[in-house]
């Protein structure tokens, strides 16, 4: 994969988005922030709503903006950077402090949490998956698109990640994002593409902007080409969205 | 998926020993490799754990976490077969799937729990080490492959989706192998965790017996090189993954359906997959962690998918439960299986938890054998089944 390569061609059938600190994927490209404010995660209800941290919270909240677009509840892919890395947190700190863990925490502390409260949530019996690593947002778009174009059906792809506590000495990155996108298999000539293209090792991309400029790419009748991430060494995957694809 | 993909090659490390002969050998012996926790593990209540021995590895790059440890136990065996691979394909048409469950906490665990009995100080912490591909790209560097790299974390069905991922890449023609690799590290938080849920048995794990009490929790990473169907890789194949299946119980985060409904529906679809019929199955690998509800459930959704008592061995019993790396681990005692044509004894098993009419295997049984059925099921309701066969001949 020395040149451009075409991984297939998907249909973005929907969109949502996302952030803690934005009000919409268009005020992030713009430069405009808001305070922060928590999501509503409206498709968990009682209990279900209980300890669940910001990221599975974000999660829910974007997949509950597309299902009414979906006939059934489709099979979903979850791609995180992180996880459930808060919870994380929390045990540890809970283990340091009393040689105690919370179960109900502990139960949620894995990373298809949210995966695994959609499913309930919603009652579909479909599988889910959840991709993770420094290239979830990439390698979570090739595992949803192929899943789609292997199963000829519908799949929901949900992003999401949660700022990474202090104590990690991870990223700064304040703001909690995420964003999904309903994509289906589409015939060959589809109106969006993954592809594969070199790239220098150094290419960082921030995942705010990221996920907004994929939204945006969706909402707009314009053609526009979002670099994802790296997939393998030397290798970016992008999407590549034609103008018709807005009016899906 | 549509059809049979080779397994070229199969390697794995856990409590049993740190190379797949030892583990062989010892699991189709039924060698008990439980014991206490370790100092290290200093726990306040009562728990068996299956830890890998220690062993000599050279640590690739500066990985040098307990995660790459056990890892590596299992790479380091992997080397020639995939050097193999990339002079078929070449180097970057391999792609590398890792699966984990835990990923690095135990090393966030050793940097932000100070505790005079945990060995290492934070000093040399890196955020990177926490994540679940932390070792991923330096052993895939190691490996000397360049293709397609992801990580897979859904709980104890990890190894499974990773494999599904990892042939969806050779069947898109994204890649034309993949190495598809897991590996799980016991750390306190998982042996807490799984402590408070009432899950952790506090005697030796005793899969689908009538006094079955709890999980035992293990270490260890399994590791296979699925490549796509050719003459070439049809001579080398150990066996060949004839089908995969995958399905949510969409009942509740941590507790399985009573009736198995997500275990019922992925092993048929694995198995409708694989072409066949639930009566050409010899023998089912249960996911059999030893709790009294997944049991139940699993047995259930055998009970609903075979109409008769099919043999049903739970290799937990001899490895512990692997997490992330269960069905992996399971997936190639399995092989093994095919090879010897023996199933391993499910350990304890006695008195058997006869209500729920399933057919465990409580001794090494020759049999013949074509194709066995693995199961892997996680917390979030995630079910996934492989069926695995003799490396026969393949789809044209």
């Amino acid at each position: 994969m020395t040149s451009a390569t075409a991984v297939g061609s998907i249909q973005i059938l929907g969109a949502a988005f996302f952030s803690t600190h934005h009000a919409s994927a268009l005020d992030v490209l713009a430069g405009r922030g808001r305070p922060f404010t928590p999501p509503s995660y409206r498709l968990l209800v009682g209990r279900a709503r209980r300890f669940t941290s910001l990221v599975t919270q974000m999660h829910i909240e974007v997949c509950g903006a597309l299902l009414p677009g979906a006939a059934d509840p489709p099979m979903a892919v979850f791609a995180t950077c992180q996880g459930e890395i808060q919870t994380a947190e929390k045990l540890i700190a809970d283990l340091r402090d009393s040689s105690m863990v919370s179960s109900a925490r502990f139960a949620l502390s894995v990373h298809n949490t949210p995966s695994g409260l959609y499913s309930v949530a919603t009652g579909s019996t479909a599988p889910t998956t959840t991709v993770t690593g420094a290239n979830a947002i990439a390698a979570g778009w090739l595992e949803a698109s192929l899943t789609a174009l292997d199963a000829g059906r519908t799949v929901l792809l949900s992003i999401a990640d949660e700022p990474v506590p202090a104590v990690f000495r991870g990223p700064e990155e304040p703001v909690g994002v995420a964003a999904a996108f309903l994509l289906g298999a589409s015939p060959a000539g589809g109106r969006a593409q993954l592809a594969v293209t070199p790239c220098s090792e150094d290419a960082e991309l921030d995942a705010v902007e990221v996920l907004a400029r994929a939204a945006e790419a969706w909402r707009h009748n314009e053609p526009a080409t979002v670099a994802l991430g790296r997939i393998q060494p030397g290798t970016m995957l992008e999407l590549r969205v034609a103008a018709q694809e807005a009016r899906a | 998926m549509t059809g049979g993909h080779p397994i070229t090659a199969a390697a794995l490390a856990n409590c049993l020993g740190t190379d797949s002969r030892t583990v062989f050998a010892r699991a189709f012996a039924g060698a008990d490799a439980f014991s206490a926790a370790s100092a290290y593990h200093e726990l306040p209540f009562a728990t068996m754990l299956g830890i890998m021995p220690r062993c000599e590895i050279d640590v690739v790059d500066c990985v040098a976490t307990r995660l790459a440890t056990v890892a590596l136990a299992s790479v380091r065996q992997l080397r020639p077969a995939v050097r193999a691979a990339v002079d078929r394909w070449g180097a970057r048409r391999i792609a590398y799937v890792f699966a984990s469950s835990t990923g690095g906490l135990e090393e966030t665990e050793r940097a932000l729990a100070p505790d005079p009995r945990l060995p290492l100080s934070s000093a040399g912490y890196r955020y990177t080490d926490h994540g679940i591909d932390a070792t991923s790209a330096a052993i895939a560097r190691s490996l000397g492959i360049g293709g397609v790299c992801m990580a897979i974390s859904t709980a104890c069905s990890s190894s499974f989706h990773a494999l599904a991922s990892a042939i969806r890449l050779i069947d898109r023609g994204l890649a034309d192998a993949a190495v598809v690799g897991s590996a799980d590290s016991l750390c306190r938080t998982t042996i807490f965790g799984f402590h408070s849920l009432g899950l952790a048995s506090p005697t030796a794990t005793r899969p689908f017996a009538r006094d079955r009490c709890g999980i035992t929790l293990g270490e260890g990473s399994a590791y296979v090189v699925i490549e796509r169907d050719a003459e070439a890789t049809r001579r080398v194949a150990l066996a060949r993954i004839a089908g995969i299946g995958a399905a949510s119980d969409a009942f509740h985060h941590t507790s399985p359906h009573p009736d198995g409904l997500g275990g019922q529906l992925c092993m048929r679809q694995a198995i409708d997959r694989a072409g066949i019929t639930p009566n050409d199955i010899d023998c089912v690998s249960a996911h059999g962690t030893g709790t009294r509800l997944n049991d139940a459930a699993e047995a259930a959704a055998v009970r609903h998918v075979f109409e008769r008592r099919v043999p049903m061995t739970a290799t937990k019993s001899l490895t512990g439960h692997t997490l992330g790396s269960a069905g992996l681990t399971a997936l190639i005692l399995a092989v093994e299986s095919l090879r010897r044509q023996e199933i391993p004894a499910t350990l304890r098993l006695e008195p058997a938890d006869d209500s729920l009419g399933v057919a465990m295997v409580d001794k090494l049984t020759p049999r013949r054998m074509q194709r066995i059925l693995v199961n892997a099921f996680g917390f979030g309701g995630s079910n996934v089944s492989v069926v695995v066969s003799q490396p026969g001949p393949g789809p044209s």
